[in-house]
């Protein structure tokens, strides 16, 4: 194997891998910019994969296992904002709550479904561009999910960063009390963020059936929810920087199955450390570089509930 | 229409009430979705609460299930003190196992038999704070977010034991399931008397009472105490915030550590895969649940230990998946979370002015 090809092949595993972590840090993003953390991802991601799996076996249409997703994922994160939002509860409790919560519905309902299969979305390469070297079909050739989270990508940061709705949310998550004050209604753009980030983070979990893996498993997502966990964090809050960080985190999957299947002398189960490892250290490093330069890019207001009748 | 008003102060009474009143709400709410996969709560719950609390198995069961779950729970309470969340027990709890099948391994043969449960002890204990020394270091001097730290580490923990598991570890003897050799006698936990229970229970309610000790009575208990109220203020009054936190986040994943070597050494005597069914996550709902006291997580883990017995028993009973554990934990969290608000607030009817 000649080393582009090798590029190509270990790109273009970033790109899939790295998809479903894009879908949920995007979802993570939207929901923290307005000062709801959301730590209950891998549950919100396994059961939209399960509803998924079982709407795609029914119908066997995959824009319909899509929707269900959507909608599931929507709903579970709407009980994490009804605790968080309204009942003002500890958000990275309920986010274990929900992780929880999302990991037993997963396991209890798909006990039925371990061992069926459904099939897995075409590539459908996009002419001329396909064709550019090593990057072309890595980014290109790839189902229209992979399409469809680069127009989330762009539309999320025009939205955040360009729209009025966008300076609401983040002013929401910098200073409620302001926008309390100014009358906007946190509770409301609270909500929606928590709920369509919940989308967001459902779309990455019906990316496992979807294209990942066809056949029912226990746990599917298998952890991957708590690296989305992170890479906000070092993503900064930023739809664009999401990217970068999913694919990174690609990459490094991409890389243990590379040398697994090349068969390089490392052993599988220290291979698997390496992306988790690698998480440890970018995040050490993203964090020192920021404290040197004095800058935070936390939203202030993240992970305090809320209450306008509160006097300080 | 209604409104919340704060309460001045929360009477006992509506302490418990609320407590009482969240666990039986996820009660509720489990059995609404029992009965979806086609168990009736009516039949289940009276057959399981029978068989765990009536039964000797089951009370057994109850105190062996207890004892991860408290050690665990206290570590997690030990880190909320200081406001800081140790998302890593099930990581300690998998390198505390590690230690301990190393020792007893290597040195059952070696050493006389009397030292073997010492080492065992402290030799988890120190391995269990050198793995938290590593979130704790990030913490106290880079500013590491210490919840994603804490949470990665026990993937990686995961793996090692894996890795020992499928490679230099394994028994050559059982070729289907990845586990070690059985340990000397050496290096069994005692049981309590004619029981099943081990010498960990009692282990992790003295543990759970020192700690308390250490924070009412002692000067450093005292600054970790001032400065989980107010840490700028610990900094204005002089003490070392960072070592603070530095100690006690090793001492947190040192005691979580414990549980797993009261797990491999009091219940299956060697390390095999898949040996915690979530007890280290779980801890995080004990310490949440006594409200991150330390005394008070001797009484939650018990409320656990409930939930993994019945989810256990409705494995059996009604060949349920392992998962329903899960699923009464989180909702057990959920109601738990949603109810605080109660504590220190009270619906009263909206006066018009």
């Amino acid at each position: 194997m000649t080393t582009p090809e090798l590029l190509t092949i270990i790109l273009t595993t970033a790109v899939t891998m790295g998809t479903p972590l894009l879908f949920a840090t995007l979802g993570g993003v939207l929901s923290e910019r307005a000062g709801v953390i959301h730590l209950g991802m891998e549950g919100i991601m396994l059961v939209s994969a399960l509803v998924t799996f079982v709407v795609d076996l029914q119908t066997g249409s995959k824009v319909l296992a899509l929707i269900g997703a959507m909608m599931a994922a929507g709903a579970l994160s709407g009980l994490h904002g009804f605790v968080c939002i309204s009942l003002r509860g500890n958000q990275i409790a309920s986010g274990l709550a929900l992780a929880l919560f999302g990991t037993g519905l997963s396991g209890l309902f798909g006990d039925a479904l371990i061992g069926s299969t459904v099939t897995s979305l075409n590539r459908i390469p996009i002419p001329g561009l396909e064709l550019i070297p090593i990057f072309g079909s890595a980014f290109f050739n790839q189902d229209w999910l992979v399409y469809l989270s680069y127009f989330l990508v762009a539309g999320l940061w025009f939205m955040l960063f360009h729209t009025n709705w966008g300076l609401q949310i983040r002013s929401v998550g910098e200073a409620p009390i302001v926008c309390d004050a100014l009358g906007l209604s946190v509770a409301k753009i609270r909500y929606l963020c928590v709920i369509f980030g919940g989308m967001l983070i459902g779309l990455g979990g019906a990316y496992f059936p979807l294209v990942l893996t066809s056949f029912w498993v226990d746990d599917l997502t298998a952890g991957r929810g708590w690296i989305a966990v992170a890479l906000v964090i070092f993503a900064f809050w930023h739809p664009g920087k999401a990217l970068w960080g999913a694919y990174l985190f690609g990459a490094a999957i991409a890389f243990q199955l590379q040398a697994q299947v090349m068969g390089l002398k490392i052993p599988s189960y220290i291979l698997e450390m390496f992306p988790y490892l690698l998480t440890i250290v970018v995040l050490t490093v993203v964090t020192v570089r920021n404290r040197r330069a004095g800058q935070t890019f936390m939203p202030a207001a993240l992970g305090l509930p809320f209450y306008r009748g509160d006097k300080h | 229409m209604f409104e919340l008003e704060r309460r001045l102060e929360t009477p006992l009474s509506v302490q418990v009430v609320v407590t009482v009143g969240s666990i039986v709400l996820a009660l509720i709410l489990g059995s609404v979705l029992l009965a979806v996969v086609g168990v009736d709560p009516i039949e289940a719950y009276p057959s399981v609460g029978a068989l765990m609390f009536f039964d000797q198995w089951g009370w057994q069961d109850l105190f062996l299930k207890m004892t991860p779950l408290l050690l665990t729970g206290l570590g997690v309470a030990i880190a909320a003190q200081l406001n800081l969340w140790n998302i890593g027990a099930e990581g300690q709890l998998y390198l505390g196992a590690i230690a301990t099948t190393w020792l007893a391994l290597e040195y059952s043969e070696a050493l006389d038999a009397h030292f073997m449960l010492p080492i065992l002890l402290i030799g988890t204990f120190v391995a269990g704070g050198m793995w938290a020394a590593i979130p704790a270091g990030l913490r106290s001097w880079f500013g590491v977010n210490e919840i994603i730290t804490t949470l990665l580490l026990n993937y990686v923990a995961i793996s090692l034991a894996d890795y020992l598991l499928y490679g230099a570890w394994r028994d050559p003897s059982t070729l289907n399931f990845p586990m070690t050799r059985s340990f000397g006698e050496s290096s069994f936990l005692p049981m309590i008397g004619s029981t099943t229970v081990h010498w960990g229970l009692p282990l992790g309610i003295i543990l759970a009472f020192l700690t308390w000790v250490l924070l009412k009575s002692t000067t450093i208990g005292f600054q970790i105490r001032v400065a989980g109220d107010n840490l700028s203020a610990a900094d204005y009054a002089g003490f070392n915030t960072k070592n603070l936190l530095f100690i006690v986040l090793v001492l947190s994943g040192a005691v979580a550590a414990l549980a797993g070597m009261t797990e491999v050494a009091g219940v299956h005597h060697r390390l095999q895969q898949n040996f915690s069914i979530n007890y280290g996550y779980t801890g995080i709902i004990v310490s949440r649940l006594a409200r991150n006291h330390p005394i008070g997580v001797i009484g939650t883990a018990f409320l656990l230990a409930v939930i993994f017995v019945g989810g256990e028993l409705l494995q059996v009973e009604y060949q349920l998946p392992i998962a329903v554990i899960y699923l009464f934990e989180g909702l057990l969290l959920f109601t738990v979370i949603g109810s605080e608000l109660f504590l220190s607030y009270r619906l009263r009817r909206r006066v018009a002015v």
